[in-house]
């Protein structure tokens, strides 16, 4: 396995791999922040907020 | 050039060097996936991101469930 690094030059290697992970990590907080269940922010919109409040109020 | 056995290779590393720096990028990548993981489970357990086949509502059944024990644990 080691010998990936005979082919691939190391420094361009590790610039390519932490600019693909910092890119993804962002693009996946951002989607996650931009919806209502998975917003650890700001929590649900107003208007999802209420529709997500029935079932529990059931369930309790 | 050929007595470093550099010439040999497309990266221009010696078999030697290769070997150290896989074993410090397996380091480094062995620590961030666990890291990752760590982050994965305490998320699942903030809100599991698949739905049950009845929604996510079958999933708060079990939370409650869970919480209901809470006052026994108080006393």
């Amino acid at each position: 396995m080691w010998k990936i690094w005979l082919l691939f030059d190391p420094r361009r290697t590790l610039v390519a791999l932490a600019t693909f992970l910092f890119s993804l990590a962002v693009l996946i907080h951002f989607i996650l922040l931009s919806t209502d269940r998975f917003n650890w922010i700001e929590g649900p919109r107003a208007k999802a907020a209420a529709s997500i409040e029935m079932p529990l109020i059931k369930a309790v | 050039m050929a007595a470093d056995n550099r010439s040999g290779t497309v990266s221009g590393m010696t078999a030697q060097e290769a070997k150290e720096f896989h074993g410090l990028f397996m380091t480094s990548f062995i620590i961030f996936t666990v890291i990752a993981l760590i982050a994965h489970f305490l998320v699942w357990q903030w809100r599991p991101w698949f739905p049950g086949p009845t929604g996510y509502a079958s999933l708060i059944d079990g939370a409650n469930y869970a919480l209901s024990y809470l006052p026994s644990l108080k006393a």
